[in-house]
Order: C-alpha cells, then sequence, then structure tokens
C-alpha cells in the first residue's frame, strides 16, 4: 500500500501477549505476581462454566480467586456491569481477569474503570476521559475472533437510553491476554467459522478503512494469511490444537489491526441487521464480506483495488506479478470460497432474514459510525439495501 | 476584513454568522441536535493562562447559543470536547483532522462518539467555516 508525505497516525498495542497451550493455568499467578496483585475476581459468562472452561483456572488460582460473577449475558448492559463491579468491590479485588468473549471482555473491562473510578459508568461514555491506569485486566479469550483482548474499546447497552454505549480508553486497554489454544478446542463448527470470519473481517476492514495505517496493515496482512491457511484446518479437525493457536493469533493480531484502523461497511452493515433480525454478529459479517468487498471495488475503485491486491496475495490466491483488478476480484472469490470451504452460512435468509428486516437494517446502516470509515463513500441506502439483497 | 482574537465573545459571534449564513452548512447539518462545548486547557507558556470554555449549540441546521462561559456551562454542552491549545490551534487551521484527532486520544470527548462519527461532515464543515474567520491566535502576540 503506498501512503503519501501526508501520512500521520498513532498505533496503540500495549497488551502484553502470553501464548501457548496450557498457559491459561501455568502463567496467569505470574502475570498477577508481576502485576504485584492477590485478589482477582473471575468475570465470565454461565455457558463458559457449564462448558467446565474456568474450572482449572479457578482452581489454579486457589485462595487468589476471591470471587466468580458469571452473570453476563449475550450483549452485557450497563446493569450487569454495576452488580459486578459491586461484586467485585464488595470482595475487595485488586484485578479482574476475564474468562470468555468479548461481552464477557467488554464487561471486565467496564468493571476495572468502576473499581477505580467508581460513579456511574454513562459518566464515561465517550473517547479518553480517564487521566490514569485503571485496575488490571488479563484476558483469557475463549473465542478466536473478537480480538477484544487487545482493543481499548468497550461497548455496552444503556436501557434508559435504549442505545449501546461506546467507551474508548487507552488507560483501560487490557494489561495481558493469555491465548490457549486448548480453551478453543471445544467450539463447535458454526461458531469456529463465525469468529474466524469476524476476525477476517477485522483484519480486511482494517486495512480499507480512510483510517489505515501501516502498521495496523503489517498486523491484518498476517492475520489473513494465518487464517486463511488454518481457519479450514480447525474445521477439518476441531482437535487441530496447532491450527485453533494460530486462528487465535490471528484473531488477536485482527484486534491489534481494527483496533487501531476501525472497520467499515461490514460491520456498519453487520451490527444492523444484527440489531434488526439478531444475526449473530461473526455470521452476518462473513455472510456480508465478500459482497462489500465487491462493492468497494466497485467499477474500477483504484485505492481499493491495490489493497485488494495485496489481500489475495495473503490469501494466497495471487502474486505481485498479478493485474491489480484482477487480483482484487480473485480476493473476492477467494473470501465465497473460503466461506463454503468452511461450512459457514452463505445467506441471511438462512437466519430468517426477510425483506421487510433489511429495509430496516439499510437505514440503520446509514446511521452506524462504522460506515464513514469505508474506503468507498456510501451515498445512500439504496446501495446499503442491494448489498443486503445480494446476501439475503 | 475583520480580524478577531481567539477565544473571545467576538470572534464567537463572527463564527457564529459564518455558519448561520450557509446554506451547505444547513443542509449538511439538518439533522444535528445539540450542544458542543470546546474546552481548551490552559498553557501559560502560549499565552492562555487559564482554561478556556466555550459553548456551542446546533438544531437542525440551525444555529444557537455561542458562549464564552465558565466551566459548568461547558458541563451542560451534550457532547464535550476537551484538548491542548496546540491540539486546537492545529484542528481550527485544518492541519490536524478533527475526527482523526478525537480517535488517536489528541482531543477527548465525553458523549456519544458513534454519533459524533457519524455526523463527521457537519463537525468539518463547521470548523471549515471557522477558517474564514481572520483569527489572532494567542501566541501570534
Amino acid at each position: 500500500m503506498v501512503y503519501d508525505e501526508s501520512l500521520s497516525f498513532v498505533y496503540f498495542g500495549p497488551t502484553k501477549i502470553i501464548f501457548g497451550s496450557g498457559s491459561s493455568t501455568s502463567e496467569l499467578e505470574s502475570e498477577m505476581s508481576a502485576l504485584g496483585r492477590s485478589r482477582a475476581v473471575v468475570v465470565t459468562d454461565p455457558g463458559i462454566i457449564k462448558a467446565g472452561l474456568a474450572e482449572k483456572i479457578i482452581k489454579t488460582l486457589g485462595n487468589k480467586c476471591i470471587g466468580v460473577f458469571s452473570d453476563v449475558p449475550q450483549d452485557t448492559g450497563i446493569d450487569v456491569v454495576n452488580r459486578g463491579a459491586a461484586f467485585a468491590r464488595e470482595r475487595g479485588a485488586d484485578i479482574v481477569i476475564s474468562i470468555g468473549g468479548g461481552s464477557v471482555i467488554d464487561t471486565a473491562k467496564c468493571i476495572c474503570i468502576l473499581l477505580t473510578e467508581g460513579g456511574s459508568l454513562a459518566n464515561y461514555e465517550g473517547i479518553q476521559l480517564l487521566t490514569r491506569p485503571q485496575t488490571p485486566h488479563i484476558v483469557i479469550p475463549t473465542t478466536a475472533g473478537t480480538g477484544s483482548e487487545v482493543t481499548w474499546i468497550a461497548v455496552v447497552y444503556d436501557k434508559d437510553k435504549g442505545q449501546k454505549i461506546l467507551i474508548v480508553e487507552s488507560y483501560n486497554a487490557p494489561r495481558a491476554a493469555i491465548l490457549d489454544p486448548q480453551l478453543t478446542l471445544k467450539l463447535p463448527p458454526l461458531l469456529t467459522a463465525s469468529t474466524g470470519m469476524d476476525a477476517m473481517t477485522h483484519a480486511i476492514e482494517a486495512m480499507t478503512s480512510v483510517q489505515r495505517e501501516p502498521v495496523a496493515d503489517a498486523m491484518a496482512l498476517q492475520a489473513i494469511r494465518l487464517l486463511s491457511t488454518y481457519l479450514p484446518q480447525c474445521l477439518k479437525d476441531g482437535d487441530n490444537i496447532k491450527a485453533r493457536g494460530q486462528v487465535q493469533l490471528a484473531a488477536t493480531m485482527a484486534g491489534w489491526a481494527f483496533g487501531n484502523a476501525m472497520v467499515g461497511l461490514v460491520h456498519a452493515m453487520a451490527h444492523s441487521i444484527g440489531a434488526v433480525a439478531r444475526v449473530p454478529h461473526g455470521v452476518s459479517c462473513g455472510i456480508l464480506l465478500p459482497y462489500c468487498m465487491d462493492f468497494n471495488i466497485g467499477e474500477s475503485e483504484p485505492e481499493a483495488i491495490e489493497i485488494y491486491a495485496a489481500i489475495a496475495q495473503a490469501l494466497g490466491v495471487s502474486t505481485r506479478h498479478d493485474e491489480p483488478k484482477v487480483a482484487a476480484k480473485a480476493a473476492v472469490t477467494e473470501i465465497f470460497d473460503l466461506l463454503k470451504r468452511i461450512g459457514h452460512p452463505l445467506t441471511l435468509s438462512g437466519f430468517g432474514v426477510k425483506e421487510a428486516d433489511i429495509l430496516k437494517a439499510a437505514d440503520l446502516s446509514m446511521a452506524d459510525g462504522a460506515i464513514v470509515n469505508n474506503i468507498r463513500y456510501v451515498s445512500g441506502k439504496d446501495e446499503v439495501l442491494e448489498i443486503y439483497r445480494k446476501a439475503l | 476584513m475583520a480580524t478577531y482574537n481567539a477565544f473571545t465573545q467576538e470572534w464567537l459571534d463572527a463564527w457564529k454568522q459564518k455558519i448561520a449564513e450557509s446554506q451547505e452548512y444547513k443542509e449538511i447539518a439538518k439533522d444535528w441536535e445539540g450542544s458542543v462545548a470546546l474546552i481548551c486547557n490552559a498553557d501559560p507558556s502560549k499565552n492562555v493562562p487559564n482554561p478556556v470554555y466555550l459553548f456551542t449549540d446546533y438544531w437542525h441546521g440551525d444555529v444557537r447559543d455561542f458562549l464564552v462561559c465558565d466551566e459548568a456551562k461547558a458541563q451542560t454542552g451534550k457532547f464535550i470536547m476537551t484538548g491542548d491549545y496546540a491540539r486546537w490551534k492545529q484542528v481550527a487551521k485544518k492541519e490536524l483532522d478533527a475526527t482523526k484527532a478525537l480517535m488517536q486520544g489528541k482531543l477527548k470527548l465525553k458523549g456519544d462518539l458513534t454519533y459524533v462519527v457519524r455526523n463527521v461532515k457537519t463537525i468539518n464543515k463547521v470548523i471549515d467555516l471557522l477558517t474564514e474567520v481572520n483569527t489572532v491566535w494567542p501566541d501570534d502576540v
């Protein structure tokens, strides 16, 4: 990608990464000690408890785990955070360990703020309002998709406002993320495929965002390479721990990429169809991704073509000698093929989405903040509707 | 053409007039609702001895109050943007894109980030119109 002399950006990636099979039990205590902490509240969800994923970790902590807050739903809210913070405060927690996916991680991020700052979470809606480091947070992700373990954004639902609020705080980036591929071995095929495609979408959209920059590109390109190679292997053999680990790393790298460069049209549309028709986020990202890529290439958008040509190389379907537009189109085709290879859903109608739903979602998409970062300007909801119809 | 000292009521009035007279602004900002408080941190080395509090209010393409105010009034803003003097000057002179400044942590925002991001055209137009006001900055003196 060519950047010109006007390039100016900030790349922020402070989270320490500890990777390895079994690391969630072998490394956690020493990471806590390194932070000078000894009173951990574990934040997780009922599904993780039921699957037995948190058991060994909590046992390893022994009396350093002073409580487990597992009351986190799929879409977290301010009320959940308040309960979690009260739970942690009553027990004198000095560190939060989250074990789970995006909702658990976001809940934990917000609990950390309330433990340090007190008050109401709604007071922290915005960007960079904090002036000091927050209660330390170690993330142990159990999915390989959201990348939330390395971002400093938390999204929670505010019932009073009837909408989600965004809290963006560099002081609240997790101190460490322990990536243990063993924790993703039990991820069922649909979740493996869809969270993997969420990660792929993060990487590709970071590269085509108007906020794109070279360091985020580097993370994104490697994430794309790893996902295209190892995600199919995870679906072929869910017990392939090497493949699981590489996909986990890819999701983290994609998290760094989009955490710095943002996302675009795919996420605007995925958020919207998720709100209207409850299509799971990763599923809608995967289904919409190739159609949005095709839209961005358009008749012949030169910047998009150059970037997708680079993505095609990372996907292994092009070389630098290929004509860029041909390569860009090959990237789109390859994403369609990848979806089929990993058994990912291919249509929104397969999740019950109807024409009436996409009419509402098209309106919502135009109001979603992510859309402004899209490489190709979206002039109106008719363009969004056309993409939804292709994906229906 | 008149010249105004930055952060004065006269300067704000001139800026407000530019916005009010702009048909393009009215069209771009037809959906914007709410006030934006701008807080400039003190920087004595740049002739800004005390924090500066500005309250600007917008409603569906119209401009309402534009006030040099106190901290209490500024804190009533629907959106509150805070930054160092150097950053504000860069934004006002379009040397630094306002949205990038927010996303890069060079300016702080209290309020709904998503609303601000999806109305970025409104913000950019307001800043464009500020560049049409001949301004003397504190450290230009």
